[in-house]
């Protein structure tokens, strides 16, 4: 499987804190990679270094075999990787449509045409019926479906959700759950982070844990779930909670 | 059940609005077929200026929602440019507009380069900041300016194209110059709203981090907001400086013109296409009044004798400011979103009320 | 030599004031994080009642400062009470077009109510002074600065020692944990607006004897206060106190060695430095 994103010794330090060291893993064309960690494992500061929030202090990231640290978010976003935000970001005072058509609009410079497809991506998070409200008024679990909604309207190859899932009830989640493996079907590679075990476990082809910004393991979820270093730093406490 | 969108504005063209729009436009273009009268006709062209200044400022302010204070810069320097080309090197104004415009996009640039890499709070300190420095060069540098002496203009030569020649006596030629420029400020609006750019700065005053996560590259197309709210903002800085035939660093770059832009549009409702125009009538009718009543006796509604024009010029005429305050401290407090949030709630609830009465509420409609 | 430290000396003793300027504006920024707007036209009203005071009844602007700093205290506390609180939750814009419309309020009615003049309070010593060390030094921007010192001084040891000056410094630390503690966070507030308030009314009174009295003074002060405040690091009093000194001497030197028509303007564009470069303040740890 030829890798889309490769992640090569990536150290990410604040001051003398170090969020990530030496962080290297690969992510495959197609496949959905988990992200694990305890609180603090540096997850969603990978994820900022990766999209071109801030650069990392070491190492690279190539995109497609481009190398992309060192780029601004919209242009990592024009090549073709997106991110959602753990704490979602509606733009409040936009209708939910025109948030999505925002998105849609990375890839075309007519308002119709990135309605249309707006639409499009309303219906297959099937929020379609509330088009027309404020976004900022959405209840949390319509927030995160417009996140992904968004997202997706930027024609992505590679969607990296930031705990899509985090405050949403069973029925939700599952939907949600559904929504990533419908969309691994039509062919988008995806990097998940998440707390919840059992949806990961079942959505991930591959996990990567990370513990105190350094990669601990990485391999298929059984394997990753029997390691024992894992399960000292990590399962261990999800389990038992 | 989440509150149902107000709808900021109809999406894409509408036949009947532009109709409308075009009759609003050749209605008030008869004004001076009708009146001549200077007070009247005075009215009109303040109103005219507010409408795009204010809308000017609604660019980057409302859509961008980069809350410039420092707008009198740009204000300024298109008034200065305009002036010291006429006064000093006989350029025609005409053409000195359009130079003004040029270096306002030259200074918009390299303020916009500073200011924006602040955000919030620091952006408007910045902001200020500028256009001060402004300010206290334009009076320290005599030679350049004229400083606090200001710029006296002894005349504005006659437009004379192959069609007709336009002498700028009187007050005519100005309330068109003056319309002319609040239409096309106004309808650069309306472009901005109904584009990609509306949608793009809306993004960034929503949230600027999801935007740049979107592709949005926030820092140029926050110049570019500012860019186009200068271009229009010097244009209006040279027709007042010809209006008014005089300049000088506190009339051009003090910071009550700054503060007069945002508060056009805060008072009329910001980010929206018609919120400046009301922002302008509200402001112009009460300043304007305020500072010289007899404008009702021209314009027929009191008669010269009435006591209301006696009290107001005996006692009110340097409150105009005063009420602006109280004017923008209760629509912070009690209508953040204007005269115009206000008039939408309020048809809002008449909707509801009436689809109550006609039974059950449908599905709510889509915005577009 | 002699002219370097003459005009590092007034520097010095004008800074003073300005610190005490800073100070208030930044106790209200601190607990409440609302950018007054409205601080100059404070003081302003402080430099008036000092003004109506000493024409009046002839109280000497000094010994009035013990009528003007409770009289500003309570204005400022009902001014939070009745205004700003409505908007602490509101955004950052709103906030400070509310305190700009306060502003252009108070301005504008004392100017209906007392025009436009230029006021002059003139005190035995206005213009006496004495020399030290070979340089002049002027008795009133003398006894201005020593009484700073000595507010300020107290205002320390208020913060520091008394229980509602540490409620008032926790809730500046982190509104939301004080007010798990348990501190009455909306007392805090209302003291730290009066409190601030006060502090811009005193240091208009100490200004009074020196400067020209007119509605429209309070302006230039409270971007100059900005400027102090940014240059110390937003919410921290200290800060506030070296920026006010800092900017006092900047301003006397750029008079002596720049133009005394540019002082202000290099003020400004210090300001803009700092903001770019040191954004958290001379003092203020770097952010990354």
């Amino acid at each position: 499987m030829p890798a889309i994103l490769e992640i090569q010794h990536v150290s990410k330090h604040f001051g003398g804190l170090a969020a990530n060291s030496d962080v290297s893993f690969d992510v495959g064309l197609g496949e959905i990679v988990g992200l694990i960690g305890p609180n603090g494992a540096g997850k969603t500061t990978l994820f900022n270094c990766i999209t071109g929030y801030y650069p990392p202090t070491r190492g690279e990231v190539l995109f497609k075999g481009v190398r992309v640290n060192g780029l601004q978010p919209d242009a990592v976003c024009r090549l073709g990787m997106v991110r959602t935000w753990q704490k979602v970001r509606p733009l409040a005072k936009m209708t939910v449509l025109d948030n999505v058509m925002v998105g849609a609009l990375a890839r075309t410079h007519s308002l119709r045409v990135a309605r249309e497809a707006a639409r499009e991506q309303l219906h297959v998070v099937r929020l379609e019926g509330k088009a027309g409200f404020l976004a900022g008024g959405l209840p949390i679990g319509e927030r995160k479906k417009l996140e992904v909604a968004r997202a997706l309207a930027t024609r992505p190859e590679l969607l990296l959700l930031d705990e899509v899932m985090g405050g949403l009830n069973q029925s939700e989640s599952e939907e949600i759950i559904l929504l990533i493996l419908e969309l691994k079907r039509l062919g988008l590679t995806q990097v998940v982070i998440e707390h919840d075990m059992k949806a990961i476990m079942r959505l991930s082809d591959r996990l990567v844990v990370l513990n105190s910004g350094e990669k601990l393991a990485e391999g298929p979820p059984r394997e990753v779930a029997t390691n024992r270093d894992v399960i000292t730093a990590y399962l261990g406490e999800a389990v038992d909670a | 059940m989440p509150p149902r969108a107000l709808l900021r504005a109809p999406r894409g063209f509408s036949a009947p609005a532009f109709l409308a729009y075009l009759a609003v436009i050749l209605l008030v273009a008869l004004v001076p077929q009708l009146s001549h009268k200077p007070l009247i006709l005075h009215m009109w062209i303040m109103v005219f200026l507010a409408i795009a200044q204010g809308s000017a400022w609604n660019v980057v302010g409302g859509y961008a929602g980069q809350y410039s204070v420092g707008h009198a810069a740009y204000f300024g320097i298109g008034g200065y440019i305009t002036m010291l080309l006429l006064e000093q090197h006989q350029v025609a104004p005409w053409y000195g507009i359009g130079l003004a415009v040029a270096g306002s996009l030259i200074l918009s640039v390299i303020i916009g380069s500073i200011t924006f890499r602040l955000r919030g709070p620091y952006f408007v300190l910045a902001s200020i900041a500028m256009a001060e420095i402004i300010r206290l060069a334009a009076l320290h540098f005599r030679d350049f300016t004229r400083g606090a002496e200001g710029i006296l203009l002894s005349g504005i030569p006659p437009l004379t194209t192959p069609w007709f020649t336009v002498k700028f006596l009187g007050k005519v030629p100005f309330f068109y110059a003056t319309l002319g420029l609040a239409v096309i400020v106004v309808s650069a609006n309306w472009l901005v709203q109904h584009s990609k750019l509306g949608y793009t700065f809306q993004a960034i005053r929503e949230d600027q981090d999801a935007a740049h996560s979107l592709g949005i590259n926030p820092t140029l197309h926050k110049n570019l907001a500012l860019m186009i709210s200068a271009a229009f903002t010097a244009s209006a800085g040279g027709l007042f400086a010809l209006y008014v035939r005089f300049i000088d660093p506190n009339i051009a770059f003090g910071i009550d013109v700054s503060v007069q832009m945002v508060l056009i549009c805060i008072i009329g409702g910001i980010g929206t296409i018609l919120g400046p125009v009301v922002g302008s009538v509200v402001l112009v009718l009460l300043s304007e009044t305020l500072r010289n009543p007899k404008w009702l006796v021209q314009a027929g509604v009191m008669s010269d004798e009435s006591p209301t024009v006696n009290f107001i010029e005996a006692h009110l005429s340097n409150a105009h400011v005063l009420f602006y305050g109280v004017l923008v401290v209760v629509v912070v407090l009690f209508a953040p979103e204007g005269f115009l949030g206000l008039l939408r709630g309020a048809t809002a609830r008449l909707r509801k009320r009436l689809a109550a009465r006609r039974g059950p509420p449908s599905r709510p409609a889509a915005a577009a | 030599m002699n002219v370097f430290f003459q005009s590092l000396l007034s520097g010095v003793l004008v800074g003073g004031v300005y610190a005490l300027i800073g100070i208030g504006l930044t106790i209200i920024f601190g607990v409440m994080r609302v950018i007054n707007f409205a601080h100059g036209d404070l003081l302003m009203l402080g430099m008036y009642v000092t003004w109506g005071l000493f024409t009046l009844f002839n109280i000497d602007p000094y010994l009035s400062l013990l009528i003007t700093a409770p009289v500003l205290f309570l204005w400022g506390a009902l001014l939070q009470k009745v205004f700003i609180n409505r908007v602490l939750d509101a955004l950052p814009q709103n906030q400070i077009l509310l305190t700009i419309g306060l502003g252009l309020v108070m301005s504008n009615a004392v100017m209906l109510g007392f025009t436009s003049d230029y006021r002059i309070l003139t005190t035995s010593y206005s213009s006496s002074s004495f020399r030290l060390f070979g340089l002049s030094v002027s008795e009133p921007l003398l006894f201005s600065f020593l009484v700073t010192v000595a507010i300020t001084g107290a205002l320390f040891w208020f913060l520091q020692t008394t229980d509602t000056g540490q409620a008032i410094r926790a809730t500046a630390q982190d509104r939301d944990a004080a007010q798990l503690m348990g501190i009455n966070v909306k007392r805090m507030s209302v003291l730290a607006f009066g409190l601030g308030t006060a502090l811009a009314g005193i240091a208009g009174a100490l200004l009074a004897p020196t400067y020209y009295i007119f509605p429209q003074v309070g302006g230039p002060f409270t971007l100059k206060a900005f400027v102090v405040v940014v240059l110390g690091g937003m919410g921290s009093v200290v800060g506030a106190t070296l920026g006010g000194i800092l900017i006092g001497v900047t301003e006397s030197l750029s008079a002596v060695y720049v133009a005394s028509g540019l002082k202000e303007l290099v003020v400004y564009v210090l300001f803009l430095l700092i903001l770019l470069f040191r954004p958290s303040g001379l003092l203020g740890k770097s952010r990354t």
